[in-house]
């Protein structure tokens, strides 16, 4: 039989992906979100073949265009906007206008799926909320983003991110005990993963909807979802007491810690069964310590725990990062050494993986980005084009799939109804491209889009 | 089995009802309350977990479970290895914490894969299933015979979901074939310690790479690993076909939190670890009050304006040294410190809750206001997981489940993070005993 990696390596091949099928093709979805945990949500969908209409308000767009971290702005755009946002269609309309409510419904009745992350209650104010919206789409899924959910007394509480890390409980759970060294889940992890979360259960509804031809509203909660990640819960009730922070050294597995080698790297290792203890053991050359802690209840007790992160600890100390991966591989316990961002995005088997892609886009060029959540044999993510200025799409939807005439769109642009950028940083064109001569931004076909 | 007493429907109306909204909003929102006796998104679908010493694939599993599928959880007759993984060692009937965690509507049925009969039934299950989650090294399960390439043959419907440190293919992924995974490594090999912990300055072992403390990286895989599922789910009602997916451990956070790649791109180094600041915002993070913490978010400079008048430190020193954005960028850290320590003079003043009381007054004036500026900073209380679980809102929400056991006794598990209003997901019973649906799955599934 084939070798199983060669097998593994056509299957996958990254080079073939992008003529490949995509799992969500024909799935429409409006965005009404903003910031960072709604679209992380729509630029999932996005990924793997939905076509997501981003609608931003005429001029700024979606605030997170604006604020690139530190001032650092890549070719007068936050460098995350794009991976945020590649794939979507990006359409301004002022939802404070009637007709900029009747366009949204225009829209409604072709997509499958809403996602909104305002405040509760906000979307079904300005009209464009569940209720509102399936009375034009009945089998529509609409996925509310928030912090606190739709409902409860604290549902108007405001909150992003970090607010819902610390209602959640997950600040307090990392740092060093007895110190006031507390480390919040960093990059907005608050927002990301309650976001991947909101995808997964759009896809789940979208699969229910599949076979029942029910569509149906979800509520999601940022801090529901952050209370998902914690086992601190179920310790609490039954020993009584906070699970309290361990630092580098993780408890459920004896030893499992990250420390500082030879070379002054840092090395994470771990041994969470028998076998990798062993294998711990024989690397170390301490075969003894395996007969002496011969089961994990055993080398978890704090005491044998606290000894066995004390001696592999030494051990790590006086041999180089390089060494004790080596010696890992060779016996089988895992060992990874640290990455920082910069190793992340240069490591050579990433970008041969596509755990780091590389793309060329028409507007942007060179551009390395994040790889996909989950790699699919048969059906894989694609990436087509990066972050557009605000209303970049404006004409290809509204001309394109709602088969509105240029004096159409030109009576909405006076009404500003729709509009386009601003000219400010995150917002316009990069200053080097010609948006006069842009095929998609002057779609000029009229109703044969992709509707 | 109990669950905990069910609030009244008129409370919900009364904490769900929105001024702008319609009676039909609160109809709606009361409707979703109560999960029992709704339809399940996942109904019918199938998934084996043949995960091994591995909590990504456990979790996984469990998404699936808590949308209705039937998750069959596979283990030699000793048990998987993650169900003494637990910390400091505490169990309750010789079962761990985060293995408790994960038992919800899970059935457990012994076969060992190191056998060939164990291989045999694995075959035959497979022939019947929606999903097969798989740990095992790269390679391990097509060497028995029962790997993606077998299997497929078998059942070109079923799709494969294999949990890696690397991955299935590729040099990286051959060479590190035989080296488990776990939770630490995968933290450190995707990028999430390299940004956890004190700055440089600071002291040894603080100024460290820090894990997280709870399992994330497993978490984030086993997410995704749902996410490939649910995708492919979606794909096999298009094409009718099965297919695989690769999770692999080391990409989990790099992936999901997506800075780490763009950092590393566009600044073409390392971001520094920054404590308890935040790289994009100030003051953005954690203060000491009287009696605890609290999280302030005030980044904006309206927002940073107001809170520093609710802090009564709006002075001419303060306002001005700090007044924009581009005042209070964290690459200055001794400036950071310099702010931190004025804001802290005045939070430690304080309880949380007063702070709390203080900000929402004040953000409660200034969206009535045309005058005020709109400043809106964000505080509150930060919460330990055992305060946390007590506000009313969660009991109103149902997001923990109290489970009484006859064997285990009373313990507490967060459930339902999603509300829907057609297929809620729950948690139907939690059971943990090794091959405890041994008879109910040979009799429906291996019975032939």
């Amino acid at each position: 039989m084939e070798d199983y990696f060669r097998f593994t390596q056509t299957l996958f091949d990254p080079s073939r992906a992008k003529d490949k099928p995509e799992p969500l093709k024909g799935i429409r979805v409006l965005d009404f979100t903003h910031f960072i945990y709604g679209p992380t949500c729509t630029g999932i969908l996005a990924r793997y073949g939905a076509d997501v209409i981003k609608i931003e308000e005429p001029g700024s767009g979606d605030m997170l265009r604006l604020g690139a971290w530190w001032g650092k702005y890549w070719k007068h755009t936050n460098p995350l906007s794009h991976s945020l946002h590649h794939n979507k269609y990006f359409v301004t309309i002022n939802l404070k206008k009637p007709e900029g409510k009747e366009l949204v419904y225009k829209l409604a009745e072709k997509a499958d799926v809403a996602v909104e992350n305002l405040a509760a209650g906000t979307a079904e104010a300005w009209g464009v909320g569940y209720t509102q919206l399936r009375e034009v789409r009945p089998d529509i899924i609409y996925l509310s983003c928030s912090t606190y959910g739709q409902y409860g007394p604290l549902r108007f509480f405001p909150g992003w991110d970090l607010l819902a890390q610390a209602a959640a409980g997950t600040i307090t759970i990392t740092g060093y005990p007895g110190t006031d060294k507390y480390y919040k889940l960093p990059d907005y992890l608050g927002d990301f993963y309650p976001g991947t979360l909101g995808a997964l259960v759009v896809l789940f509804a979208l699969y229910y909807r599949k076979k029942t031809g029910k569509g149906q509203y979800i509520d999601l909660a940022q801090v529901e979802t952050l209370t998902r990640l914690l086992p601190h819960f179920t310790y609490f009730s039954i020993t009584g007491q906070d699970w309290e922070r361990t630092g580098n050294v993780d408890p459920s597995m004896a030893p499992a810690f990250i420390h500082k080698t030879r070379d002054s790297k840092f090395v994470a290792i771990a041994a969470g069964t028998d076998e990798q203890f062993k294998a711990l053991c024989t690397a170390m050359g301490q075969n003894n310590l395996a007969t002496k802690y011969p089961t994990e209840l055993e080398r978890l007790k704090p005491e044998n725990a606290q000894e066995l992160n004390r001696i592999a600890q030494e051990w790590v100390s006086q041999k180089d990062a390089a060494e004790i991966v080596n010696l890992a591989k060779q016996h089988g316990f895992p060992a990874a050494e640290v990455v920082d961002d910069y190793q992340i995005t240069h490591e050579e088997w990433r970008q041969e993986r596509a755990s780091v892609e590389t793309f060329y886009d028409e507007m942007y060029h060179e551009f390395i980005l994040p790889g996909p959540q989950a790699i699919l044999s048969k059906s894989p993510s694609k990436v087509k084009w990066l972050c557009r200025p605000v209303g970049y799409h404006n004409r290809y939807i509204l001309k394109g799939w709602l088969g509105l005439s240029d004096e159409e769109l030109q009576e909405l642009e006076k009404k500003k109804v729709i509009g386009y950028w601003d000219d400010r940083p995150g917002a316009k064109p990069p200053i080097y491209y010609d948006i006069d001569t842009d095929p998609l931004f002057n779609y000029r076909g009229n109703g044969g889009g992709t509707a | 089995m109990t669950t905990t007493q069910q609030p009244k429907e008129q409370v919900l109306i009364r904490y769900g009802g929105v001024a702008a909204a319609k009676r039909e909003r609160e109809q709606l929102l009361a409707s979703m309350m109560n999960p029992e006796g709704k339809p399940e998104a996942l109904e019918g679908v199938v998934v084996l977990d043949a995960s091994y010493a591995n909590f990504a694939g456990i979790i996984a599993a469990s998404f699936f479970a808590e949308f209705g599928a039937e998750v069959i959880k596979i283990e030699p007759p000793e048990g998987d290895p993650a169900r003494k993984m637990t910390p400091f060692g505490v169990t309750v009937d010789g079962v761990g914490i985060p293995f408790l965690m994960e038992a919800r509507n899970k059935r457990y049925f012994t076969l060992d894969l190191r056998t060939q009969e164990g291989r045999k039934d694995l075959v035959k299950l497979a022939k019947k299933a929606d999903i097969i989650i798989e740990t095992f090294p790269a390679g391990q399960m097509d060497s028995w015979g029962i790997g993606y390439r077998q299997l497929s043959q078998l059942n070109p419907r079923l799709i494969y979901i294999a949990i890696t440190p690397y991955g299935q293919y590729g040099k990286r992924a051959e060479e590190f074939a035989r080296m488990p995974d776990s939770d630490i490594t995968a933290q450190a090999a995707s990028g999430l310690a390299a940004i956890v912990g004190d700055p440089e300055s600071s002291t040894e072992p603080y100024n460290w790479p820090t894990r997280t403390g709870t399992w994330m990286a497993w978490y984030m895989s086993g997410t995704q690993a749902a996410m490939g599922g649910a995708l492919a789910l979606l794909f096999r009602e298009l094409s009718g076909e099965g297919q695989m997916i690769d999770i692999a451990t080391a990409d989990s956070y790099a992936n999901l939190a997506q800075y780490p790649v763009i950092a590393g791109n566009t600044w073409r180094k390392a971001r520094p670890r920054l404590g308890r600041y935040d790289f994009s915002m100030c003051p953005y993070g954690i203060f000491k009050t009287k009696d605890g913490f609290v999280a302030i978010a005030a980044g904006r400079d309206n927002d940073f304006r107001a809170l520093l008048k609710i802090l009564n430190l709006f002075k001419r020193e303060v306002e001005e040294e700090f007044k924009t954005i581009s005042d209070r960028i964290t690459d200055n850290l001794p400036r950071i410190d310099q702010l931190t320590e004025i804001l802290e003079s005045a939070t430690t003043k304080h309880t949380s809750d007063e702070l709390v009381t203080k900000t929402i007054n004040y953000s409660l004036k200034t969206v009535r206001s045309k005058l005020s500026g709109g400043g809106i900073p964000f505080v509150m209380k930060v919460e330990s997981p055992s305060t946390a679980m007590k506000n009313l809102h969660w009991y109103v929400r149902k997001s923990f489940q109290q489970v009484d056991d006859p064997k285990l006794g009373k313990f507490v598990l967060p459930v339902n993070f999603a509300k829907m209003s057609e297929t809620p997901p729950r948690v139907k019973w939690v059971s943990y005993e090794i091959g405890k649906d041994n008879d109910y799955i040979r009799q429906k599934y291996l019975s032939e």
